[in-house]
């Protein structure tokens, strides 16, 4: 499970759809691997665009990187050498890095997921279907 | 035509092997090429297949029609978690001809697929802006249970089952589209002729849902078609 995939999954509990705290999940117990991928600083820009940047923060706090700055990196340019800086860190962070094994719970209902073999599985026991 | 991803590392007891439904959702979005390039062409799209199985398909639209989008496909059944995982990677495993042939053409883009177990899309966080689906359509008693053990013998069942006029499943993902589904959104999802796709299209262009059918083919005895929704 790529970092990035934690900005689009929640809780999977009915009762926590409404909830603020059902997202994003708390990680925790996790083993990260680096898998390199095609760098694309165009495409990245982009993609920040889609992105939750608390979310981002808090999950990589999850994971012991305090490093990211408090608000969303904007209008980065490419050709500047220290927006390139920035944005190869953040491929590394959200394109790169795997959570191959790991626990996410919820802050809201404290159910907790496992991720295993890079698969995050949320299906729930039939009580809290 | 767009190559077809390679599906040859399967174990087809525990996972629904690519067959004529999914070889037409891989026609149907090759039509589709213009319009969903044209449709996303300013924002990067996050793209869902419930129920993924091999992967085929999922594979085929980041290879060939939307590259640059994040993916987020889920099944319920772990074996197909895994081997959809697996076919991602073997098909995006570029060999030094492919890659020579990128370097010379514009910058690539990662490959952003995940895989989640889940039942349809209960994890993910709203909203999708591609949402294709191949659903367990064939006509049956009830729909089976989700089965507690991974050894289970009856997690293909999932795939292929699925209740009355084989439309249980699929109704419940009709039934939430609005909250599933972005505002520019649009869905694909496959239908056989006892689904009765008319019905459903007439439905849902009630309850304001501008319904297209894209493709359509007979397969064997089965007639199959693929219908696209979108918002008015």
């Amino acid at each position: 499970m790529k970092f990035l995939t934690t900005n689009f999954v929640k809780c999977a509990v009915k009762g926590c759809q409404s909830s603020t705290e059902s997202f994003p999940l708390k990680y925790s117990d996790c083993q990260l691997v680096q898998e390199e991928q095609e760098y694309n600083p165009e495409f990245l820009v982009h993609m920040l665009e889609r992105l939750d940047w608390n979310a981002v923060i808090q999950v990589a706090r999850d994971l012991g990187n305090d490093s990211l700055p408090p608000t969303k990196p904007d209008s980065l340019d490419p050709i500047m050498e220290e927006d390139q800086a920035v944005l190869k860190d953040l491929h590394t962070l959200l394109v790169e890095t795997q959570i191959v094994e790991g626990r996410m719970t919820c802050n809201n209902c404290q159910h907790v997921y496992h991720i295993k073999n890079s698969i995050p599985n949320f299906l729930l026991p039939p009580h809290l279907c | 035509m767009l190559p077809t991803p390679e599906v040859k590392h399967i174990d087809y007891d525990t996972v629904y092997e690519p067959s004529e439904d999914s070889f037409l959702l891989l026609d149907c979005f090759e039509q589709e090429l213009s319009f969903l390039t044209t449709k996303f062409s300013t924002t990067i799209p996050i793209v869902t297949e419930i129920g993924t199985g091999s992967g085929i398909v999922t594979t085929f639209l980041q290879k060939n029609i939307l590259q640059k989008a994040i993916y987020i496909s889920t099944d319920v059944n772990p074996h197909a978690c895994k081997t959809a995982l697996h076919t991602v990677k073997v098909n995006n495993a570029d060999s030094e001809s492919e890659k020579s042939e990128k370097s010379k053409n514009e910058k690539s883009t990662p490959e952003l697929v995940d895989i989640c177990q889940m039942d349809l899309v209960s994890a993910i966080r709203p909203k999708i802006d591609v949402l294709l689906f191949n659903p367990p359509y064939v006509p049956a008693g009830e729909v089976p249970t989700i089965p507690n053990k991974e050894d289970d013998s009856t997690w293909l069942d999932l795939a292929l089952l699925g209740g009355e006029d084989g439309m249980v499943i699929t109704w419940k993902v009709l039934d939430s589209l609005d909250s599933i589904l972005a505002e520019n959104g649009v869905a694909y999802i496959l239908f056989c002729a006892r689904n009765k796709p008319d019905f459903v299209a007439n439905e849902m262009t009630k309850r304001g849902w501008k319904v297209k059918e894209i493709i359509q083919r007979k397969a064997g005895w089965e007639v199959l078609c693929v219908l696209r929704f979108q918002r008015l």
